[in-house]
């Protein structure tokens, strides 16, 4: 899945929420086996670098979230009025 | 100034751990203790992710002991450690836990005697030197490290009995209370304060950390749902005179451990009281724990460390902290 193109049809008002909200997922998730180790390991680097926000923040953060927490991940860009967003990522999820 | 410490128990995987850890450090904690256990994840990889992953915070175990661990290899530990942080590694080393210690077969021997004893061999392979050591508990000949050693790396007492703090007052660094109410924290500050007497020594050389349970929420029964589990198991393992120091009812307190025994969770934490919570976290709202911490600082602490849960969801509770409760102490 081209994560990165989805988060680039993501408003910039939207980011820090949404980014906020795909961290909350991924810590508070009971699936934790699921999180590969690089990706956690580029998470880690980029909270360092405060740039959880940022578009590459984003693309790690939406993999890790649909990885551990697809449902609250689609649903969240609805809730955010992204709902173009959220079909697209719905069809990529189940093509 | 107060300095402001985070505990945190490696039973979750690394990374969660570690983006709280990061999450600490940029809110203003000046410190973090991992827990060492062994049927958690190593502390050891956790502080070397820490040590990798943060650039100020002063971190080590909280607390190791002398009978899981030989001190010849917690010393080996905590100075590679301060090869990768120099300046930023301390070491918290307590007795141990008697049931773990049960679990796994081995038996807690003279436990005054051997932390006093591992303490002296861990400063003196930290600091470079061949150590031919004929403890009563430890005995080494002619151990020495085949590389350099950084320099002195402090170290901290985990105590709770009036012997045990007395002798973190002698000869440690710092102390760790493991205690919350201040008729507790009076209690082990004096205890300290003799042993630091003892030695000759100024009050002001030993950083004194209160380390209890915490929870905070802006809702207070929020706070309290999280501690529950943390404060029954508090209860349960407490000797009826703690209990009773408190007016905890003792019945009360067997009713707990019976219930964890079976696992019926719903009862125990059920029965865990306001008197209970009081005397064995600090929990509420920012304001409350503000008023909690202020009160023991009064009695001495010199660094408060918020230990488990931390809140219902840990990463709000730890911006709660930054930026309400720290603020007030800093300013």
């Amino acid at each position: 899945m081209d994560y990165r193109k989805f988060v680039e049809l993501i408003p910039i008002a939207n980011r820090e929420t949404l980014s906020n909200k795909l961290v909350d997922f991924i810590l508070t998730s009971k699936n934790d086996e699921k999180m590969p180790s690089q990706l956690a390991n580029t998470i880690l680097h980029y909270w360092q670098q405060d740039v959880l926000k940022s578009e590459s923040g984003l693309t790690v953060l939406l993999e890790a979230a649909l990885l551990l927490e697809p449902d609250k991940t689609v649903n969240v860009f609805s809730e955010l009025q992204m709902t173009s967003i959220a079909e697209q990522i719905k069809a990529a999820l189940t093509s | 100034m107060v300095k402001f410490g985070i505990e945190f128990a490696p039973r979750e995987p690394h990374w969660k751990i570690m983006y709280y850890v990061i999450q600490a450090e940029k809110g203003g904690f000046t410190n973090l203790w991992i827990t060492d256990h062994f049927n958690d994840r190593n502390v050891y990889v956790a502080l070397t992710t820490a040590a990798i992953y943060t650039d100020k915070i002063t971190f080590g175990p909280g607390v190791t002991n002398p009978y899981m661990v030989n001190p010849v290899f917690t010393a080996q530990a905590v100075a590679t450690l301060n090869e990768l942080a120099p300046g930023r590694v301390v070491l918290g080393m307590g007795a141990g836990d008697k049931t773990t210690l049960d679990t796994v077969g081995v038996e807690m021997e003279k436990p005054l005697t051997a932390v006093q004893e591992a303490i002296d061999i861990i400063r003196k392979m930290t600091s470079g030197e061949t150590v031919a050591y004929q403890g009563e508990v430890f005995k080494t000949a002619g151990a020495k490290f085949l590389f350099k050693p950084r320099g002195k790396i402090p170290v901290y007492v985990g105590a709770q009995g009036p012997k045990m703090l007395a002798l973190a007052g002698r000869i440690s660094d710092g102390v760790l209370i493991n205690a919350c109410h201040p008729k507790d924290v009076d209690y082990a500050v004096s205890c300290v304060k003799e042993g630091v007497r003892a030695a000759g020594k100024k009050f002001d050389e030993v950083d004194v950390a209160g380390y209890p349970s915490f929870s905070v929420h802006e809702d207070v029964k929020k706070a309290i749902k999280a501690a529950l589990p943390v404060v029954s198991f508090i209860v349960a393992g407490s000797p009826p005179q703690i209990l009773e120091r408190h007016g905890i009812d003792v019945k009360k307190a067997e009713e707990i451990k019976d219930a964890l025994k079976v696992n019926d969770w719903g009862r125990a934490f059920g029965g865990v009281t306001p008197e209970m919570i009081s005397a064995f976290s600090v929990c509420g709202t920012p304001d409350m724990c503000i008023e909690r911490i202020a009160e023991l600082l009064k009695l001495g602490i010199s660094q408060f460390v918020v230990g488990s849960p931390i809140g219902a969801n840990v990463r709000e509770a730890i911006n709660l902290i930054s930026e309400k409760i720290l603020p007030h102490f800093k300013a």
